[in-house]
């Protein structure tokens, strides 16, 4: 396939984009919240202290790498994978790749994608970008968050690909090299179901899940402690509303795209009563929604007292509350 | 959420939104980020006195420009002791001005690539600006 076939579209996410981009242009006709949806994508986690976070933070999405892994799973599609002790070696084959004309999926150092602005690039080693093809000492790159192809200058992609630190990329790369003629989606829609389910319900660790959220509301009390100033803490309450809606969610911090996919899955499976429980997820995402607005208000107007802290927290239990009641209707009526 | 209230109007950072459209299927729109729409200003502002602060930290001698870009960078010290393939404790004397100037070129280098800065924007910081005698000078003095 040639850098001018190669179809690009932008996505909410990183992973779930470059999956699905693969994908589509492989001749798999699959969107973004199905893939999403399949590979159990919702989650939450809260980490309060940790030694690679300058900050406690949280996560709204499963482990990166898992999209893919799930979604293969699930439907039969092989992914051919491969990681690199040594740089040299790693971008040579991604040469080879695309000489054969295959677009390869590479996981990067956010940080060095030199094409977007600086306010928005940060370390954060689980990016994915689809590498398209090469011209001269530049890659072009199909990156979800940019509206269209891009250039990557070879020295800045190396560096990405070969970042250390936590979940360092090692030159991850990856391609589908098998997708079966005949996918059983419904079969797939109700494992991520399930398997959404009994992440944000059951898993027995106090800072995932539901309790996870609990876990963000209690504690949110207590970020002033880690703050160099106001100016500090004030750009981390704002950081809720990044981490929500901007770091490639689909907005709500990935509750309307489940909601679509819920939608979507309502005519797979052919249950109608899923369509209600889309409606009322993408409620839940406006509630989320708010979560963030008011975040980045009281960010904006160093409005940090703990009085304002502790109505943030008390946003977040109503959303653990509606959520928790939420995913267990949904296992009830998935099982 | 309603495709009319996902709209915002902002070239500078596009995003993709889930919305509801008018015949209620929910699907995706290309529309700009709210917060660097409106808050990216504020970002800035925020981000200029940080740099302000360090800046006088390492011209007198507090700190060194690995603490600079450091912080700066939102890194921790177990991070960036990780990314650059050095043991914790010997990074955390680099982030001393004194243990700073003792460093080879090799090893700065080291850290300026993952700072994805040149070797001489490490070294100008340590360079202290002086004063511009022909600044006006606060009231009062």
């Amino acid at each position: 396939m040639s850098t001018l076939s190669y179809k690009h579209k932008m996505a909410a996410h990183c992973e779930s984009g470059a999956v699905t981009s693969l994908l589509n242009n492989a001749g798999l006709d699959i969107t973004e919240p199905l893939v999403f949806g399949i590979s159990s994508g919702i989650f939450f986690g809260y980490f309060h202290k940790m030694k690679s976070f300058a900050f406690p933070t949280f996560i709204v999405r499963n482990k990166p790498g898992s999209m893919r892994t799930n979604l293969a799973k699930r439907l039969g599609i092989k992914f051919h994978t491969e990681k690199f002790r040594d740089a040299e070696k790693g971008m040579q084959k991604l040469d080879e790749l695309l000489d054969k004309n295959i677009p390869v999926a590479v996981q990067v150092d956010f940080f060095y994608m030199d094409y977007l602005p600086a306010w928005e690039r940060v370390h954060i080693n689980v990016h994915f970008i689809v590498v398209v093809g090469k011209e001269g000492s530049k890659y072009i790159i199909s990156d979800s968050y940019f509206p269209k192809l891009v250039e990557l200058e070879a020295e800045s992609l190396r560096k990405a690909r070969f970042a250390g630190g936590n979940m360092s990329p090692k030159g991850f790369l990856f391609y589908p090299e098998f997708i079966p003629d005949k996918v059983n989606y419904p079969k797939a829609v109700r494992k991520g179901i399930r398997k959404s389910c009994f992440f944000m319900l059951r898993i027995p660790m106090p800072f995932l899940g539901i309790k996870g959220i609990r876990m963000f509301a209690k504690k949110i009390v207590t970020w002033p402690a880690f703050a160099r100033d106001t100016e500090h803490l004030s750009h981390e309450i704002m950081k809720i509303n990044i981490l929500l809606e901007d770091q490639g969610t689909g907005g709500a911090g990935f509750r309307y795209m489940f909601a679509t996919f819920l939608q979507q899955a309502s005519a797979i499976l052919e249950i109608p009563e899923l369509n209600s429980f889309s409606k009322e997820m993408m409620e839940i995402g406006d509630g989320w929604r708010e979560i963030s607005l008011f975040a980045a208000r009281i960010g904006k107007n160093r409005d940090l007292g703990p009085d304002r802290l502790k109505e943030l927290g008390d946003m977040l239990l109503i959303r653990a509350g509606k959520e928790e009641s939420f995913f267990r209707r949904l296992h009830d009526i998935i099982h | 959420m309603k495709e009319k209230d996902g709209v915002i109007d902002c070239p500078e950072q596009q995003v993709i939104l889930y919305v509801e459209k008018e015949d209620g299927k929910y699907e995706p729109i290309q529309t700009g980020s709210y917060i660097t729409k409106n808050f990216l200003d504020d970002y800035e502002l925020k981000r200029h006195h940080l740099e302000d602060t360090l800046k006088k930290k390492v011209e007198s001698g507090e700190v060194s420009p690995v603490y600079y870009y450091m912080i700066l960078e939102d890194l921790t010290l177990s991070e960036l002791s990780a990314r650059v393939g050095m043991r914790k404790g010997k990074v955390k004397k680099h982030l001393e001005k004194l243990h700073f100037f003792s460093l080879d070129t090799e090893t700065i280098q080291r850290y300026a690539e993952v700072f994805n800065v040149s070797v001489a924007d490490m070294l100008q910081l340590t360079i202290a600006v002086p004063a511009d005698p022909e600044a006006p000078k606060p009231a009062g003095q």
